[in-house]
């Protein structure tokens, strides 16, 4: 293929969505963990909204992924990181509905374990990047980089 | 939201195993009187509900009611009418009125606002009070006019001799009363403010006088379904206050009680009663609505136990020092029917077997599934207490599949001739019960 001596991929679209929807997503497990500690309700109120955006983001992420593997844009898609982040924005919207419960009960417990998890999962795969982009493709198909 | 979108939710909900959708729910009499069944509370994903659309009522279409009974609507085209009241000379008042606009602080609210736009909750209220004169009592008035126009969202009505006092959503109105009177132009006076705000989240402001005049009670609602807006809101909420005469100065009658929203003297005994909604989203036969007696200086839970002492975990801190004063209600009229208006029967003219109890107009819910409610019920009372299960006095609101409502029962009182009257909010009628045959008699006086 051409690109393969092009020194920088083509820019992308999701990890900008991929990486703020994750941001509000592990903020939400901060502001359940500020309720818990301080049962003062409007933290209860920050996490919903929070989630909301965060799952809102997570939509807007997928789609943007759609329209890069349809501008051939991604080479190889790293499935590994796509399973984990697929499984963060379901469990997110399950703590979505959890947190849709009225006063303790939306967060405490189920609540701030779901966001804890998520905000692990998110951390996780966001320490190499917001790309769903496989990285051993593009690596793998640069002269002189070359690893089996 | 509609019935498929809530089951599709419900089926997620059943999918991961935290939901209780399609669980067997006992039947409501299970849950009427002193002891009702409580089963475990149980957190949702999504509670059970079931919105029926409301739809009107079709022309010649009345609700049902038993052998020995007619009815018959005594006027239509109010605009969300609530309360019902007669006036000694008979005049009729018509209480149209609906809440502020609810505040959307978490999506759930503006969910909600949509289930309670299709559910016909969300209509405009006319905040006025209409009057109706049907002097010769034969179910067809001769006179309608607007009483008194531009309240704020009013609900409760109680005459004391010349003094007509209204309770809007955020204070008690006083207007000067003439027998007769058709219209009054006069200015309320202030007596006292009752809790309003922002949130305002139950609005209604139920109100009746004591036997000799001296005291006027108010029922106030909480501020929240379950605390979900914080504690310091709910400041002088979930409480009848009793407010004196003289000096407008006022104390809390009784606590704890979610949202009151119908107070009475039962007459044999004089003692206070009311008609209260308790919480949602513990499951579809919690908590029983009730009707009890009210002791004077007693807390009945709300928020923090339920039915005496049946903590309920979505509140914290909890405050077991609260907790242990709580004294569980008289009688249960079982989950989520929403009694919204009662009037003790005595000296109505319906047959002898409604004239010793308290007509309740059971306005129903959405947060229950199967539906419970949407009637008006007959309390029987014995020695100024309840002897038996609530009777159905007027069905046929909802239709059989519960998927739609022509109308839905509120307020309850007796006219001159001793007939039933019922405000319905969503087919937007005033409906009038009598004995078979009696409708074109004025009782004897």
């Amino acid at each position: 293929m051409s690109q393969t001596h092009d020194p920088t991929p083509p820019p992308l679209l999701h990890p900008l969505l991929v990486g703020s929807g994750a941001g509000l997503l592990i903020a939400a497990f901060a502001t359940d963990v500020i309720y818990c500690q301080t049962l003062l309700f409007q933290w209860n109120n920050f996490s919903i909204w929070l989630l909301m955006a965060g799952l809102i983001l997570a939509a807007l992420a997928g789609l943007a992924l759609l329209l890069d593997v349809a501008l051939g844009r991604i080479e190889a898609m790293a499935w590994g990181r796509f399973a984990g982040f697929t499984a963060a924005a379901l469990l997110a919207l399950l703590n979505a509905f959890v947190h849709s419960r009225d006063a303790y009960t939306a967060v405490a417990p189920e609540g701030v374990e779901l966001s804890a998890v998520v905000a692990v999962i998110l951390l996780v795969l966001g320490w190499r990047g917001w790309s769903l982009r496989s990285v051993r493709h593009s690596q793998s198909s640069q002269p002189g980089t070359a690893r089996s | 939201m509609s019935l498929i979108s809530v089951r599709t939710s419900c089926a997620l909900a059943a999918l991961l195993t935290l939901g209780a959708c399609g669980e067997k729910v006992a039947d409501p009499s299970t849950q009427y009187g002193a002891h009702p069944e409580l089963p475990a509370p149980h957190n949702y994903l999504v509670p059970p509900m079931a919105v029926p659309q409301a739809t009107g009522w079709g022309k010649d279409q009345t609700p049902v009611v038993p052998a020995g009974l007619q009815v018959r609507a005594l006027a239509t085209g109010f605009e969300h009418p609530r309360i019902v009241y007669a006036l000694p000379n008979g005049d009729v008042l018509v209480v149209e009125t609906n809440g502020p606009k609810a505040p959307v602080y978490r999506p759930k609210d503006y969910v909600e606002g949509k289930v309670k736009a299709r559910a016909g909750s969300a209509a405009h209220g006319g905040n006025r009070i209409t009057l109706l004169r049907d002097a010769n009592g034969d179910g067809v008035p001769e006179l309608r006019t607007v009483f008194i126009d531009h309240l704020n969202s009013p609900f409760g009505v109680v005459l004391v001799g010349s003094d007509l006092y209204v309770a809007a959503t955020n204070e008690l109105l006083r207007f000067p009363y003439t027998p007769g009177e058709t219209h009054i132009t006069a200015p309320g006076v202030h007596v006292t403010d009752l809790p309003a705000g922002a949130i305002n989240h139950h609005w209604t402001k139920s109100l009746t006088a004591s036997p000799d005049g001296s005291k006027l009670y108010v029922g106030v609602g909480s501020n929240s379904n379950i605390t979900e807006n914080g504690i310091a809101v709910e400041a002088d909420r979930a409480a009848i206050w009793e407010v004196d005469r003289a000096t407008g100065l006022k104390r809390p009658f009784a606590e704890g009680l979610r949202n009151p929203t119908g107070v009475a003297f039962e007459p044999q005994t004089g003692k206070l009663w009311a008609i209260v909604n308790e919480r949602d989203e513990i499951g579809p036969n919690l908590v029983p609505d009730y009707l009890t007696s009210v002791k004077d200086g007693a807390f009945y839970g709300w928020p923090y136990s339920y039915w005496g002492k049946h903590v309920d975990i979505r509140v914290k801190p909890q405050r077991p020092d609260l907790v242990a004063k709580a004294i569980a209600p008289d009688y249960a009229l079982s989950s989520h029917v929403a009694p919204l208006g009662m009037a003790f029967s005595q000296g109505t003219s319906l047959p002898a077997a409604y004239r010793s109890g308290v007509f309740i107009g059971e306005h129903g819910s959405w947060d229950r599934s199967p539906l419970n409610g949407y009637k008006v019920v007959y309390v029987p009372f014995q020695n100024g207490r309840p002897s038996g299960p609530p009777q159905d006095v007027v069905t046929g609101f909802v239709t059989p599949d519960g998927k739609a409502t022509k109308g839905r029962p509120v307020g309850v009182t007796l006219d001159h001739t001793g007939a039933l009257l019922i405000a319905d909010d969503v087919g937007n009628v005033v409906w009038r019960v009598t004995s078979t045959g009696a409708a074109g008699r004025p009782a004897a006086p």
